[in-house]
């Protein structure tokens, strides 16, 4: 064969390898002479080999066959998945058959596993540290990742970046100010989310494939915004503020962290979909809906989550009160900083002369906001108990 | 009812007045892409001190702006020269595993060869999924000033995210199912990795290389059009992966030679130390006999498929170093363990 070479420099783990094997001194050496590779031998090594057979197979002259013990594992065999919906094609919710679509209450395997196949007897442990269904699961994810793929944007070319116009110099400035700021949001939380994929054993495989979406979707939010404030005479202005944020950074589980993303989430959501109030031209217009189509498969995400959540563990009910009252807090502050409110008034107003009208329909906004975020909040079976007394304030305005 | 809330409040419209330059980038043949915004003071050669916020490069710092932790302030940490055009070209370039690939043309296959290629697809999709873990842990210390880079980890993310399924996919669509797991593969290395280049260059470079390599003899392994067109669309996101690493070794070795010795360490103990097959290890022996198979052609046929197994090794490894030297790691060609010198060609 091809490799041979009477120089070849045997490896030490090859020859510790060998002679664990049982396979005799200088057996290696022949091997080589006889022209087999030291790759050939290396994997007669990695597959178990000892030296009886490795001898009998030099004294051949063949190469040792492998005996394919994989081919015989148990899992479960004859599987022919289908689409269902043939529009969507072969999604991963028709692979969801037999034991493929057991997702565990508890995930026991420490290892990195695809979740289905059989486990070698020994592995390391990978670091995960997510293993209950309840923290993370929910049966949408399944479905909204593949409509999360079809439904997908391109900033670059899907909105018309010729059609923008000049605007009067302050209401460009107010566009800019708010795109710096959500461009800061959405980047900050595709960030954050993104750190936590490591800890998500492979036991929640869909989700995890669904939160890839998510992260995508907010990394093309992020330089969607800084595209727009860059396209039509304005700039970046002033980074957002940070209360909010850092109690995100600040979580210390993944249920802290979901139930405190979901106060902005639900805040963001019904800004965008109300992009038609502060949109002044069709580009942000469009730019607001694309945004709020994937915000909303992302909060169908967050309520389903928290439902299924509060549902497997009520005893932790209360604690989410916790959570929320502090993210609460913190948005509230953030709202009531000048570079977040200023430009949302002026152009819901449409001029800086009528900022009076426009704290006027800021508030409304607001108001259409908290209430939003309640009804989400309703659906996954949580009253608010102690609604931050601002939040209330709007809401009774 | 608290005034603050339900009254105007006072006016202070202090961020009118924090700039008054004017940008207006203008969409370009592919439209607005991030070249297209790289531009003036928000340019990434513009790039000043990070901090350690989420201030995107070219935002105003506010004066009150609390830390979010550790971050890379070095634009050399993370950066490649080429993840713009990339991150662009992730968007461009999506698929969708559940349309783009032709399930009906999936027929019965041989009882081996089914297994076989099941057996491959069980190691790939877990592969994949680590592959979407390993930016993930490096975004929260990739620098805002450098968001550009962090955007291409996230469209990386998304990348992994749809071979993950489609090879889970594949196992599941064809009459057969997921074989054995892989135990190890060289994997954790690249999760252990505690620096970013470290990472990039055992990922991107190394792993995803290997992995690349391997999807691009996807015509031979592949025994249905499917199959063929499964590698042929992974392949095209793993070089971006890929591009992405070579480009930032090379951005370090230009701007930091200093590390090169360092980065040296990384590659002897990935390569020496492991199995010799490096990360996502083919040689396994379950990879190693199902690539057979299916490179042979069948069980009776291992020992040809042996000789292209060799080949595929062969070619692993020489664009390995190929690629290291465009990034300016030549002499790694002279370091390398005898698993990986053995298939070494001459220097061209
Ligand atoms: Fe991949
Ligand atoms: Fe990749």
């Amino acid at each position: 064969m091809s490799q041979s070479s009477t120089t070849t420099e045997i490896p030490q783990e090859a020859r510790d390898r060998a002679r664990s094997l049982g396979w005799e001194e200088g057996l290696i050496e022949i091997a080589i002479e006889q022209g087999h590779s030291l790759q050939e031998i290396w994997q007669a090594l990695r597959g178990g080999v000892d030296g009886v057979r490795a001898r009998q197979f030099l004294s051949g002259g063949g190469f040792v066959r492998p005996d394919p013990w994989w081919m015989k594992v148990p899992t479960e065999w004859g599987i022919r998945a289908r689409a269902a919906d043939p529009a969507l094609g072969l999604s991963i919710q028709d692979l969801m058959v037999g034991t493929y679509g057991d997702v565990p209450d508890v995930w026991t395997n420490r290892t990195e596993i695809a979740r289905g196949s059989f486990p070698a007897t020994v592995g390391e442990d990978m670091g995960y540290t997510i293993f209950d269904k309840a923290i993370v699961w929910a049966d949408c994810c399944v479905p909204l990742y593949e409509i999360a793929i079809r439904d997908r944007w391109i900033s670059a070319t899907d909105l018309d970046w010729a059609s923008l116009e000049p605007l009067p110099a302050e209401q460009e400035k107010a566009v800019c100010q708010l795109m710096t700021e959500l461009s800061e949001r959405a980047y900050l939380e595709g960030a954050i989310l993104s750190g936590w994929l490591p800890a998500i054993s492979y036991g929640y495989l869909e989700l995890k494939l669904f939160l890839s979406t998510v992260i995508y979707d907010l990394a093309r939010h992020a330089e969607t915004f800084r595209k727009r404030a860059l396209a039509n005479g304005g700039g970046l202005g002033l980074q957002a503020p940070t209360d909010y944020s850092r109690t995100v950074a600040e979580s210390r589980s993944f249920v802290e962290l979901m139930a405190t993303l979901f106060v902005q989430d639900s805040m963001l959501l019904t800004l965008y979909e109300s992009g038609d109030l502060i949109a002044q031209n069709p580009l942000e217009r469009e730019m607001y809906r694309l945004c709020a189509r994937d915000r909303q498969r992302y909060m169908d995400y967050q309520v389903e989550r928290m439902k299924h959540f509060l549902f497997k563990t009520p005893e932790r009910r209360e604690e989410q009160q916790l959570y929320l009252n502090r993210a609460e807090a913190k948005l509230v502050r953030d709202w009531n900083d000048p570079a977040v409110s200023e430009p949302l008034a002026l152009l819901l107003a449409g001029d800086s002369r009528r900022m009076d009208e426009g704290h006027r329909r800021l508030r409304e906004l607001r108001k259409h906001q908290v209430s939003a975020y309640l009804a989400n909040l309703q659906r996954t079976t949580i009253t608010r108990k102690t609604l931050n007394g601002r939040l209330q304030d709007i809401l009774n305005a | 009812m608290a005034a603050s809330s339900t009254s105007t409040p006072a006016l202070d419209l202090s961020w009118l007045n924090l700039y008054d330059d004017a940008t207006s980038a203008t969409p370009g043949k592919k439209g607005m892409t991030l070249k297209e915004i790289n531009l003036g003071r928000y340019a990434d050669s513009a790039r000043g001190p990070g901090d350690s916020t989420y201030r995107l490069r070219g935002a105003i710092a506010r004066a009150n702006a609390q830390r979010f932790g550790p971050n890379y302030q070095s634009k050399a940490d993370v950066w490649s020269e080429n993840c713009l055009m990339l991150y662009d070209e992730a968007t461009q370039r999506q698929w969708s595993s559940a349309r783009d690939i032709p399930w009906d043309t999936l027929e019965p296959l041989s009882d081996e060869i089914e297994r076989a290629m099941c057996q491959l697809c069980t190691m790939l999709t877990e592969v994949e999924f680590i592959a979407g873990d390993v930016p993930g842990q490096w975004m929260p210390f990739v620098s805002a000033q450098d968001f550009e880079a962090g955007l291409f980890l996230m469209s990386q993310i998304m990348d992994e995210a749809r071979h993950t399924d489609v090879f889970r996919k594949r196992a599941l669509a064809n009459g057969g199912g997921l074989l054995a797991q892989g135990s190890g593969l060289g994997l954790r290395t690249l999760i252990e990795a505690r620096d970013f280049t470290e990472m990039s260059v055992l990922m991107h470079v190394q792993a995803e290389g290997f992995v690349q390599s391997m999807f691009r003899m996807g015509e031979l392994i592949g025994q249905t059009e499917a199959d063929k067109r499964i590698f042929r669309m992974s392949a095209q996101d793993e070089s971006r992966h890929l591009a992405f690493g070579v480009m930032h070794l090379k951005y370090v070795l230009d701007t930091e030679p200093e590390r090169r010795e360092e980065i040296h360490h990384y590659l002897d103990k990935a390569e020496g130390d492991a199995s010799g097959g490096g990360s996502g290890d083919v040689t396994f022996p379950p990879v190693f006999e199902s690539l057979c198979i299916l490179l042979g052609g069948g069980v009776d046929r291992f020992d040809e498929g042996v000789q292209k197994f060799l080949l595929l090794r062969k070619r692993q490894i020489n664009e390995y170093v190929h690629r290291l030297a465009v990034a300016g790691l030549g002499d790694r060609r002279e370091r390398l363990g005898p698993l990986m010198a053995q298939f070494l060609e001459p220097a061209s």
